[in-house]
C-alpha cells in the first residue's frame, strides 16, 4: 500500500498557515478530516477560543481529537481514507519538552527523555502515513531570533528538518501566500 | 564569496560540510580569520558570537565593520560565511542585544552586497537568493 502523501507547512503567526491547511484537507476530498490539536488551555480565555474552533470545525464536518502529548494514542482512531491535520509541532514539542515541570520532573532535565519521545512521533506519524491517505503538519516559524531556549530551539530545528525531508510538499507561509520550497 | 543564510538550527553547517566534503576547509567558529595564504576553502561561522565579544569588550560597530571589510579583503581563497537570520524577532530586553541586532543587520547588509552568491537555507533546503542569474527570479531558484 502506498504511503500517504505528507506536506509541511511552517509560517508566522496570523500568516494563514491553518487555514492553508484546512484547506489542503477539504480538496483532498477524504472521507473523514481529523483535526490533531496539540493545544492545551491555560486560561478561560483559551478554553473558549479553543472551544469555539472545535465548534466551528464540527460546523465543517471535522472530527477534532485533542491530543497536546503522547501522540501514539491517536492511532486507533485513525482509519483509512482519513485526512489528517496536525496543528501544531510548536505546541506539541513545549508540552513534552517542559512536561513534568509541576513535579519538578521537566521532561527536558532528564537525559534521554526528549530522544525518547521524540523516536516514539516518528514512529507514530509513520504509522499515521501508513493508514491514512493525506497528512498536513503545521508548524510555526521561530528560529529567526536570537537564541534563547537553546533546547527547544534546537529540538525544533532538528523535527522540522526530518518533517521537511519526509514530506512530499513542504511550504513556508507569509501572509497568506504559501511558498513551496519543495 | 558565498553567503549561507538562514535561522538558527536550519542546517546551515551540515549544508556547507556536505558541499566541501573531501576538500581543504579551514574552520573558523565564531572568529575571523588570521592573514592566510594557504590553499583550499574558508569557513566563517557563528560570526554573531564574534560581534557579541567585540561589543562586550567595547569595540565599536565602526571598528567592527572595519574588521570585517579587512578580513573580506584579505582572503585570496573561495570562503564561505554561515550567517545566522536574528532579526525577526521581538526587540530584545537588554541593550547588548538591541545593539548586536542593530550591527548585525548592518553587517550583513554589507555582506550580502559583497558576495557574488547567498543561499539560504530552510530546514536543509537551499534556495539561491542571489547568484543566480540577473534578475534573481527566486521562483526558478529551488534547487
Amino acid at each position: 500500500m502506498a504511503r500517504a502523501k505528507l506536506i509541511f507547512i511552517s509560517g508566522g503567526v496570523r500568516s494563514g498557515k491553518s487555514a492553508y491547511a484546512e484547506s489542503l484537507v477539504r480538496d483532498f476530498s477524504a472521507q473523514r478530516k481529523i483535526y490533531l490539536a496539540s493545544g492545551r488551555a491555560g486560561d478561560p480565555e483559551m478554553t473558549e477560543r479553543i472551544e469555539r474552533h472545535r465548534k466551528d470545525r464540527e460546523m465543517d464536518g471535522w472530527h477534532t481529537i485533542e491530543q497536546p502529548v503522547r501522540m501514539e494514542e491517536v492511532l486507533p482512531y485513525i482509519l483509512k481514507k482519513d485526512a489528517v491535520l496536525w496543528d501544531c509541532v510548536t505546541t506539541w514539542l513545549a508540552n513534552e519538552l517542559y512536561e513534568g515541570w509541576e513535579r519538578n520532573e521537566m521532561c527536558s532535565e532528564i537525559p534521554g527523555c526528549m530522544e525518547q519521545k521524540w523516536i516514539q512521533l516518528q514512529d507514530t506519524l509513520l504509522k499515521l502515513l501508513d493508514t491514512a491517505e493525506f497528512l498536513t503538519v503545521v508548524s510555526n516559524e521561530v528560529l529567526d531570533d536570537f537564541v534563547r531556549d537553546d533546547l527547544y530551539m534546537r529540538w525544533l530545528g532538528r523535527i522540522h528538518i526530518w518533517l521537511v525531508k519526509q514530506a512530499d510538499q513542504a511550504f513556508e507561509m507569509e501572509n497568506g501566500m504559501a511558498f513551496r520550497r519543495k | 564569496m558565498h553567503i549561507i543564510f538562514g535561522g538558527a538550527f536550519n542546517g546551515k553547517r551540515q549544508y556547507v560540510k556536505e558541499r566541501l566534503a573531501g576538500m581543504d576547509v579551514s574552520w573558523h567558529e565564531g572568529r575571523l580569520p588570521e592573514t592566510e595564504n594557504g590553499n583550499g576553502f574558508i569557513v566563517i561561522a557563528g560570526l554573531e558570537l564574534w560581534v557579541k565579544e567585540q561589543l562586550g569588550r567595547g569595540v565599536n560597530e565602526e571598528r567592527i565593520l572595519v574588521q570585517v571589510k579587512k578580513a573580506v579583503a584579505e582572503m585570496q581563497q573561495d570562503h564561505f560565511w554561515v550567517l545566522t537570520d536574528m532579526n525577526r524577532g521581538i526587540v530584545p530586553a537588554t541593550a547588548l542585544e538591541r545593539e548586536m541586532r542593530d550591527v548585525i543587520g548592518r553587517l550583513y547588509q554589507y555582506l550580502f552586497a559583497q558576495a557574488e552568491q547567498i543561499t539560504r537555507i530552510w530546514y536543509g533546503i537551499p534556495q539561491t537568493i542571489k547568484g543566480a542569474d540577473q534578475n534573481e527570479n527566486l521562483h526558478k531558484n529551488r534547487r
